[in-house]
């Protein structure tokens, strides 16, 4: 195909472009994967220790409230699973959608372009596999569907490209966790995420990431939303790792279409994090919301970005950037950038970074509380993220993930 | 019995005087308005005793069942019995206002999986819902605490809490300001009821009559620049409110 060859060529020619945050890595350190992906039977081929991780980020793999399933294990097997009662529901890996249906090309690299940096291009050149999830047109799917990515390999890339869609007038909520056992040296998690939200639809994207301490993660994702449509993004992550730069980019490109993207960050030992958030907010009438909330402990040092762009007018976005020092060897930086090139784009943003407020401390702890029991009582506060577009399952999950990690980290 | 007792104390925030040389005493089970002009040191006093850190003592003393408290706390002092609701407090987000009752008070208490957190199973007693809806703020049981919370609601909410701790001497720090006359009548019915029941000493931080006259206080406090200036009682109140602080006080006082 004449539209691949021409991909490649932007791609090669982009194999050298710093990404624009983040710290640079040298992409010849690690391993490619060399064959195409196997597919699993069944949960059975799935080990207990495997288990054991999905749950770690909220996955569970033997139970039935979901509308499906996908889960992957380095770019070596998956397993893709639709309950058979759910209807207008599509999982399967990218490859294989692509096989399925010719449209899929059009969709491949059209959020996300190719050469966007380094990451992107060497993405597209090595061999690639990941999940192509759909919602067919008019569907409520409201049990979450859930995917994982499972990292084990040490000194390699795991090269992933997923396909999210929502077609009109359709409902779909996510779940997806991505880990690393802790005996994972030094590899590399390379994820390009494209979503694509059509009239009326309404997505929902929840990650919860429990990596290891030598992972590096570089995501690239971005969301294409219609007339109406909504996209909702909730990033959590709750373990430490060596570093983490995303970056995410949602365009509103349809009249009222609606954005929030979420992110919780509970900074632990010496991992570096560059988080942040762009919404282009390109047609009338459509409204963005960027949530940022981070912890600080150890010497963790996070990065929170947020970025909106005002193309149209009668359009509006907002920034809520906090960030929460519980360590004097940590460091939260809040970037917020707005950038109205209209006149009726209304852009606001706040942030914050400070330590546990004195105030609030000596006032919980005149009502008898202890000065540690005061101070986890204001953090966990802090970090409750209540998301209105989110089924009460998925709310409590999130919840119960950061809850379990406070609790262990202090 | 003497419960509280403040001894030629003297306090200074941000390196600034503010009290000097106060003598006081509070007796158990009794009730006392604190009065005086804006900026006279009444929060200050409070907040000296709750064990706040801005607040500096510089000299004196403050016993507590007879024992200094100085080198307590702020959690050792409330433990011990002594609460005070705040003029101002501070929000506190992501902490729902029924959770934390719960956790503050030793009747409602109930025993999540562990003590750090209220869990979602933890189930208050039923009572305290009744509490919410006698007070009038049922509305601001799954609020976060203080957030968002107007004036009026602000002093129920702190009234509760400060209630709900079950203390042996409770400041509450103008309980009535800001309240509308069903408010004022409610906090007036929740205070006499634990006046008559004569176990906690309450002390009074006001600028308003009704409450003060309602719970028929034992003893009033009028502070001027950090000083105790008159001691009276509830037959000064109404002299007080025609003349004014500045014409009451020259007319005591010796010139
Ligand atoms: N944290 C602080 N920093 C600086 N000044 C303070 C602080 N707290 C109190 N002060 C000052 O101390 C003085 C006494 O204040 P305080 O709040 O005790 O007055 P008050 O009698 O409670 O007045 P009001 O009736 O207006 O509440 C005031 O001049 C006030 O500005
Ligand atoms: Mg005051």
């Amino acid at each position: 195909m004449t539209s691949d060859n021409e991909r490649k060529k932007r791609a090669k020619e982009a194999l050298n472009k710093p990404a624009r945050y983040g710290s640079d890595l040298d992409l010849e350190e690690f391993e490619y994967p060399e064959s195409d992906i196997a597919e699993l039977e069944s949960l059975d081929e799935i080990s207990s220790t495997e288990k054991q991780l999905l749950e770690s980020v909220g996955i569970d793999p033997e139970q039935n409230r979901a509308a499906g399933a996908f889960i992957q294990l380095d770019n070596e097997a998956f397993l893709a699973d639709v309950m058979i009662k759910q209807e207008g529901l599509e999982i399967m890996p990218l490859s294989q959608a692509r096989q399925k249906y010719d449209w899929v090309e059009n969709y491949l690299w059209n959020a996300v372009p190719v050469d966007t940096d380094k990451f992107t291009a060497r993405s597209e050149l090595e061999v690639y596999e990941g999940y192509f999830i759909r919602a067919l047109p008019g569907v409520k799917i409201t049990a979450p569907v859930q995917s994982c990515l499972l990292l084990k390999k040490s000194k390699s890339v795991q090269n992933v490209h997923n396909l999210i869609i929502a077609e009109e007038g359709s409902e779909m909520h996510i779940i997806t966790g991505c880990a690393a056992p802790s005996s994972v040296e030094r590899s590399l998690h390379l994820g390009i995420s494209e979503f694509y939200i059509k009239r009326n639809a309404k997505l929902s994207f929840t990650m919860v990431h429990n990596w290891s301490e030598k992972t590096l993660i570089r995501p690239r994702s971005a969301a294409i939303v219609d007339e109406n449509g909504i996209f909702v993004s909730n990033y959590v992550i709750l373990s430490p790792l060596r570093s983490i730069q995303t970056f995410p980019r949602v365009r509103l490109v349809g009249l009222y279409a609606k954005t929030e993207l979420n992110s919780v960050v509970n900074g632990v030992g010496e991992s570096e994090y560059d988080i942040g958030g762009a919404v282009s907010l390109e047609a009338r009438r459509a409204t963005g919301k960027v949530v940022s909330r981070s912890i600080a402990t150890d010497k963790a040092h996070i990065i929170a970005r947020g970025d909106l762009v005002g193309l149209n007018e009668d359009t509006k976005a907002r920034l809520e950037c906090d960030g929460l020092l519980l360590s004097s060897q940590a460091s939260i930086r809040a970037i917020p950038m707005l950038d109205a090139r209209v006149e009726g784009a209304e852009l606001s943003h706040e942030a914050t970074v400070g330590k546990v407020g004195a105030e609030q401390l000596n006032y919980l702890m005149s009502r008898g509380l202890g000065k540690e029991e005061a101070t986890s009582l204001i953090v966990s506060g802090f970090m409750k993220l209540e998301v209105p577009d989110l089924p009460p399952i998925l709310q409590r999950s999130i919840e119960e993930a950061i809850e379990l990690s406070l609790k262990g980290g202090m | 019995m003497t419960l509280l007792e403040v001894r030629d104390l003297r306090v200074e925030v941000a390196g600034i005087p503010i009290i000097g040389g106060l003598d006081l005493g509070f007796d158990t089970g009794k009730a006392y308005a604190i009065l005086g002009p804006n900026g006279s040191g009444k929060s200050t006093l409070a907040k000296t005793i709750m064990g706040l850190p801005e607040y500096v003592v510089k000299g004196g003393d403050i016993q507590f069942e007879g024992e200094s408290i100085l080198n307590k706390s702020i959690t050792e002092r409330a433990k011990m019995g002594i609460a005070y609701a705040f003029q101002t407090p501070p929000a506190i987000p992501g902490i729902r206002l029924e959770d934390f009752i719960c956790k503050i008070c030793p009747d409602y208490a109930c025993k999540g999986e562990d003590d750090m957190f209220m869990t979602n199973g933890c189930v208050c007693k039923d009572t305290l819902y009744d509490d919410f809806e006698r007070l009038g703020i049922a509305n601001l049981a799954k609020r976060d605490l203080n957030d968002g919370f107007s004036g009026g609601e602000l002093k129920r909410s702190e009234l509760f809490q400060v209630l709900s701790m079950r203390p042996k001497i409770m400041f509450l720090d103008e309980p009535d300001s800001g309240l509308d006359y069903d408010s004022l009548k409610i906090v007036g019915r929740e205070l006499k009821a634990i006046r008559d029941e004569g176990r906690t000493t309450m002390v009074i931080i006001s600028h308003h009559r009704y409450i003060l006259e309602f719970l028929e206080i034992d003893k009033l406090f009028i502070l001027k620049s950090g000083r105790l200036v008159y001691t009276g009682d509830m037959s000064d109140i109404p002299v007080l409110e025609e003349k004014g602080y500045e014409k009451f006080l020259e007319g005591v006082l010796p010139a």
